[in-house]
């Protein structure tokens, strides 16, 4: 079995073959913001998933004129085909992709195997800056579609329809409420929503060069903990970022066609009055 | 209690800059990140193996003959943040007594005002990073 959307998903070979293409446009989103300084793939433009695409005010996403703002100064009309790679697997370029189709930029793809991959294989980093002649985008209202509120993850929860928690294995179990060896802050408890399936987003990825496992790998380690494709599935982490990745898996390597990322995620579900929680 | 003048100097500097300036005087910090060297390299091998999405930070304090300490870092490449955040602490602390380490106050970077640049995640890692720094200015104290 192949992935059921590969046209979501290009190699590194392809992006150095058309990352100059009038229409396409690459674009780095990492976590740690300075990498992109540092060295990025030639003709690249850098989103920061923080300084970005966040409001600056409350905690949400910034709004659809900014996000039209944004894509039109980085040289991105409607019809360009956007490129997303970026450091740790991919995470944030998920992140950005997910975001980009909630804004209903529909044309989006994922560098498989992101920076590792690319520097692994000896391809050319760069410092320079390249701008592009201003664009004059217009974003679609927001699709409620592929994100969860926290409303609808309690329904989900009490309904044991699936969700799937892809956080680190001690956060899941409530021992930690951050990752490893990160700070622990932003949650008051830890533990996980009832009824969600452990899954940590690093088995979708190898760990060798961050790409994708195979379709059948996938498939296997989905549908082996009952998260299957004819149901209605959030993901979940500590505030969205991994859950992007296994969103993006869920809904175009395997087609699922109703995935959530629910980007409040344990940062929120961890924090709220009367919220039920599960330690394990 | 006042900071060590050198710290004191760069939470000014940073405090009066712009967001780019932030931004790239943490570049210029994490690029002139000095490389480990060898007699460190041993016991940077025998460390712990790092699990999956952390950023591994190896510090080494050394007392100087003034009682100063130097501080040795090594971080990957692949996290200037953290890199450049580490860097500007070794700096503003570098020849600092292990007493004096011990009075900066966790939150000391707050006048800085990074958070303009950087997620509090990433700022928290200063947190991490004095807490290392704090850890071997006590192992030294007690001569270890």
């Amino acid at each position: 079995m192949s992935y059921v959307h590969p046209e979501y998903l290009v190699e590194t070979a392809w992006v150095a073959e058309h990352s100059n293409d009038a229409n396409i446009r690459i674009i780095e989103s990492d976590e740690d913001p300075l990498l992109y300084a540092i060295g990025h793939v030639p003709g690249a433009v850098q989103v920061d998933w923080f300084s970005t695409l966040q409001h600056p005010l409350r905690r949400d996403f910034l709004t659809k004129e900014k996000f039209e703002e944004v894509n039109s100064s980085l040289g991105i009309g409607n019809d360009t085909t956007v490129v997303f790679y970026g450091d740790k697997s991919n995470w944030f370029a998920c992140y950005a992709l997910w975001l980009f189709q909630y804004y209903g930029h529909k044309n989006v793809k994922i560098m498989n195997g992101g920076r590792l991959k690319w520097e692994k294989e000896n391809r050319p980093l760069v410092k320079e800056v390249v701008s592009y002649p201003q664009a004059s985008y217009k974003a679609k209202e927001a699709d409620k579609s592929i994100r969860a509120f926290r409303d609808e993850v309690l329904k989900q929860s009490n309904a044991k329809k699936p969700l799937v928690d892809v956080r680190s294995p001690k956060e899941y179990s409530g021992e930690l409420i951050s990752m490893p060896a990160y700070p622990q802050e932003g949650a008051t408890r830890g533990g996980h929503i009832p009824g969600a399936a452990s899954i940590p987003w690093a088995q979708a990825v190898n760990e060798a060069d961050s790409t994708f496992k195979t379709a059948d790998e996938l498939r296997a380690l989905y549908e082996g903990k009952n998260i299957k494709a004819d149901s209605e599935v959030i993901a979940y982490c500590r505030i969205g970022e991994r859950s992007s990745l296994t969103w993006f898996v869920l809904k175009y390597l395997l087609g699922y066609p109703n995935v959530k990322n629910y980007d409040g995620s344990w940062t929120e579900w961890g924090n709220l009055v009367d919220a039920p929680i599960e330690k394990s | 209690m006042p900071l060590p003048p050198k710290l004191q100097e760069i939470v000014d500097d940073f405090a009066s800059m712009a967001r780019e300036e932030k931004l790239e005087t943490l570049i210029a910090y994490a690029e002139s990140f000095p490389t480990l060297p060898d007699w460190l390299k041993e016991k940077r091998d025998s460390m712990e193996a790092v699990p999956e999405c952390m950023t591994p930070v190896f510090l080494f304090g050394e007392k100087q003959p003034n009682g100063g300490i130097h501080f040795y870092l090594d971080i990957p490449p692949q996290s200037p943040t953290v890199r450049g955040l580490a860097s500007l602490l070794a700096n503003g602390l570098d020849g600092c007594t292990p007493e004096e380490i011990l009075t900066v106050p966790g939150d000391f970077y707050l006048p800085m005002n990074l958070q303009e640049a950087v997620s509090q995640q990433r700022i928290n890692g200063f947190t991490g990073v004095l807490a290392h720094m704090k850890h071997e200015a006590v192992r030294l104290m007690q001569n270890k």
